[in-house]
């Protein structure tokens, strides 16, 4: 972050790449294609209603559990990850003098920029092609980039605790570990937790996709639906989908709620 | 530094300290020597942006002079090597924002302990608090033994203040520094902290330098009165002798460039 803070020259590229992304479209041509309106029309009037059938809300809630399932795996495998690796990124529990201290934040940025630079879907696929299609494969194409999120995260959240708090531990005489326990931790703990449960949202959505890769859930069944030209189906799928995301959101400020209280 | 007539060493000692911080036009403090005996209990007075809180600073250790040293109980702070030793010899209690939010308020009691503390001992209390009865008894002095276990951010603006009184009391430095302590309490409330405070100095035989402005509270608690302006020694006499036309011209003197906010 603090090394594009500078340059102006970035804004001046995206705001360039852009521009010129508009000359990719080609403004005379149709907007959508011939069918395409009475297809995008009969997917919308599918809603009403949705397949409600006994049999298939139980593939539903099946699948939403499945993918549910996903999430917080590679979830679990980010946050296990991407603690130790914010912590340490974030240059916060070291020595203020100490010589390890530059070579291990700029490293663990490394690490944690080039994981979160690669997508989840491409880290599937090399999953995939490694180990072969397993749930291991997803939930470590999933937990890998996430990791890389979080951790970032994480380490800027810790760097932005209050000043002064840390300022008056350290008069009491704290090590950098005090310091990190009494001072940093608990003061970006229900940031971390709050940003944690959006990233669990995404993961949500994101191991809906990587069923595209093979693993049973959400998005294999939408993809089934779709296959068939079920779209009161997908509608269907769609909402618990939606369901799922609008409880984590619930459940996540309620915690936020008593963390600060 | 001790005289030939067998006067007490001071117990804090500084010996043409200056600071200055990158960009600012002026030294926020120019070359000061002043020395304080154990057990005196010293006022510093002076407009905003006179030095105070950059001299409570440099005698806590925590910026460095440009030039000169700071010595408590004849020792060097440069010399320092652990941060245990600072803490035991010099405390410094801020006028807000030094005490956690988040963690119940026998936890920032207890981190008055953290300079003696192993690591393992540290974060074990933050599960098991150790010492939970020299929390206790400090906020019991305190007169908010009730509230161990309270959010500290749920206490009342007094009451943190007495927290973190608690906290230096468990701490127990030589020096007690204090930076505006009552800059934001009403007038009772004031009086009530600064006695608490200097009840807690002479008892214990500490020493406790607190910047103050008001003329009142100066002559009813302090032993004695420095005062700066615009990073300078003004004067530094005995309480008895700090009339109010003197305090007063300090504030008078005032004429600070239009930047100089706080
Ligand atoms: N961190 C800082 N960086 C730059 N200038 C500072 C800093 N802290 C204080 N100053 C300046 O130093 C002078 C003394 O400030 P300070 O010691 O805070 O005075 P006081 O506590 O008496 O109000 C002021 O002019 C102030 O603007
Ligand atoms: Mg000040």
């Amino acid at each position: 972050m603090r090394f594009l803070q500078s340059s102006r020259l970035l804004t001046v590229l995206l705001a360039a790449a852009g521009a010129w992304s508009l000359t990719a479209i080609d403004w005379n041509g149709p907007w959508l294609h011939t069918g395409g309106a009475a297809s995008f029309l009969r997917f919308l009037l599918a809603l009403f209603p949705p397949d409600l059938s006994a049999d298939f809300l139980l593939i539903a809630l099946t699948a939403s559990g499945q993918t549910l399932a996903y999430a917080v795996a590679g979830m679990t495998v980010a946050i296990l990850i991407g603690v130790p690796l914010g912590i340490i990124a974030s240059g916060v529990a070291f020595t203020p003098g100490s010589r390890l201290r530059r070579p291990s934040v700029a490293a663990t940025r490394f690490l944690l920029g080039g994981m979160r630079a690669v997508h989840e879907l491409v880290w599937a696929v090399l999953f995939v092609a490694a180990i072969g299609l397993s749930p291991l494969a997803a939930i470590f194409a999933l937990g890998l980039p996430y990791a890389g999120i979080l951790g970032r995260i994480y380490a800027d959240l810790l760097q932005d605790v209050p000043p002064e708090p840390i300022a008056a531990l350290r008069t009491t005489g704290a090590s950098p570990l005090r310091l990190f326990s009494y001072g940093y931790w608990p003061m970006a703990l229900p940031d971390l937790i709050g940003y944690t449960f959006y990233r669990l949202e995404c993961a949500i959505r994101a191991a809906a996709i990587m069923s595209f890769v093979g693993i049973p859930g959400l998005g294999y069944q939408i993809q089934l639906s779709l296959h068939d030209l079920l779209f009161d189906q997908v509608w269907t799928l769609l909402l618990f989908l939606v369901a799922i995301i609008v409880a984590v959101d619930l459940w996540s400020s309620r915690i936020r709620r008593s963390l600060l209280s | 530094m001790s005289d030939a007539a067998g006067a007490p060493p001071p117990l804090v000692a500084t010996d043409g300290v200056s600071k200055a911080y990158a960009g600012a036009p002026a030294p926020a403090l120019a070359p000061l020597s002043i020395a304080v005996a154990p057990g005196e209990i010293v006022a510093l007075a002076g407009p905003s942006g006179s030095g105070k809180t950059t001299l409570l600073n440099l005698l806590a250790g925590i910026i460095q002079p440009d030039a000169g040293q700071v010595a408590i109980a004849g020792r060097p702070l440069s010399q320092l090597r652990s941060g245990r030793e600072l803490s035991e010899l010099v405390g410094l209690i801020h006028q807000q924002y030094d005490l956690v939010p988040h963690l119940p308020v026998i936890h920032n009691v207890l981190a008055g302990r953290l300079g003696q503390w192993g690591l393992l001992r540290s974060v074990a209390s933050l599960v098991w608090p150790q010492e939970r009865q020299t929390a206790l008894a400090v906020l019991a002095q305190m007169g908010i033994a009730d509230k161990i276990n309270e959010r500290t951010s749920h206490l009342s603006g007094g009451e943190q203040q007495r927290v973190a009184i608690a906290r230096l009391m468990v701490q127990s430095p030589r020096l007690i520094l204090a930076d505006e302590p009552v800059a934001s309490l009403d007038p009772a409330r004031a009086d009530e902290m600064l006695s608490l405070l200097t009840a807690l100095a002479s008892a214990s035989g500490k020493t406790l330098i607190v910047s103050l402005h008001s003329p009142h509270l100066i002559r009813q608690y302090c032993t004695r009165v420095i005062g700066l302006n615009r990073g300078r020694l003004e004067f530094d006499v005995p309480t008895s002798a700090a009339t109010a036309d003197l305090l007063d011209r300090l504030y008078d003197l005032e004429q600070l460039p239009p930047e100089v906010i706080v």
